[in-house]
């Protein structure tokens, strides 16, 4: 592990501990509540690992937004379809497009 | 290479493993891909359908305004228009959309005042927006839980600074390096804001389940 090569694991107390965190967090193989290195400083100081714990679940969660919730409204693609046409005469001809596909002169369906 | 450069170029393409295993391929896009480097709007429209939701959640989660993120998304796919024939295919196609995007977004901020400060500075919020220190403290813990909606909802109500790492760190699966290059500030800058980031959350998430002890978590360790 980088950067925690001065940390003095064996006397670490709660408010160095917290200053090294971003790094710690940083450079952890794995989970840090799990590093075997601070399992002695987390015995003596269960509110340190319950602050470690509560930020890996923050972190684990953020992962599953990487899902999209959102969606543009139509208009988004109509403004592309027209923009392109403007600097390029478009992205293709009406016939061109796909059935499903929005078109520059409306009766845009859902994307 | 300078910021103007960086924030007007296509982004290179760079081969990361780990994104590619976040970012996995998605069924025809290859073709789809090449199609619309031939010009086939039929092709250019399955892109578009197949990335505009993720192009759009993070424009939104990065400005955190509808009108914007639209105008953002909008942009992305002119740009990508634009620059498909430069993506060689050596990341996964997401990663290289997401990495351009993020670039227009830092890009228009940058027009909108953050220009004429560093973001070194600018990414740090006020004082009465950072998180409190814990130092041992005995407040109540997270119940090894987070709803996603709770989160989504807390994320929202970062300072833009903090939001702007944790959802490029976090939610995007960028690295530190290449967040330090984009926001144009150091390595050890970004890890700290993150940090913040999450501090600040935690105690978001806090108030909000001492708010509504009922909720049942969605998400559930």
């Amino acid at each position: 592990m980088s950067g925690s090569g001065k940390i003095d694991f064996e006397n670490l107390k709660p408010e160095d501990f917290e200053l090294h965190l971003p790094e710690l967090f940083a450079s952890a193989q794995g989970k840090l509540s799990e590093d075997s290195r601070l399992q002695k400083f987390f015995t003596k100081y269960p509110t340190s690992l319950a602050l470690v714990r509560d930020l890996e679940t923050i972190a684990e969660t953020a992962r599953g937004l990487l899902e999209p919730t959102e969606e543009p409204s139509d208009d988004v693609w109509t403004n592309i379809q027209s923009k392109l046409l403007e600097e390029n005469g478009g992205i293709g001809d009406d016939d061109d497009q796909p059935q499903d596909a929005p078109r520059p002169n409306g009766g845009l369906p859902k994307q | 290479m300078s910021q103007g450069q960086l924030m007007t170029q296509a982004p290179p393409a760079k081969s990361n493993p780990g994104l590619f295993k976040r970012n996995p391929p998605i069924a025809g896009e290859a073709e789809a891909i090449e199609a619309a480097k031939n010009g086939d709007p039929e092709a250019f429209s399955k892109l578009y359908a197949l990335h505009k939701r993720r192009v759009y959640t993070l424009c939104l989660r990065m400005l955190g305004n509808v009108s914007e993120a639209e105008d953002m998304t909008q942009e992305a796919f002119l740009h990508l228009f634009r620059k498909l024939g430069s993506f060689r295919g050596e990341s996964a196609f997401s990663t290289w959309l997401h990495r351009l995007t993020v670039n227009l977004v830092l890009m228009h901020l940058r027009k909108k005042g953050l220009n004429l400060v560093s973001l070194e500075e600018t990414i740090n919020p006020s004082e009465e927006d950072a998180p409190k220190r814990d130092f041992g403290s005995r407040d109540p813990i997270l119940a090894g839980s987070v709803d996603r909606v709770a989160l989504e909802r807390a994320v929202a109500s970062l300072p833009p600074g903090y939001r702007m790492v944790f959802v490029l760190h976090d939610v995007e699966g960028f690295e530190h390096n290449e967040i330090a290059t984009m926001l144009d500030c150091s390595t050890g800058n970004s890890k700290s804001q993150l940090h913040k980031a999450r501090l600040r959350l935690r105690e978001l998430l806090r108030e909000n389940q001492a708010a509504q002890p009922e909720t049942i978590p969605e998400v559930a360790k």
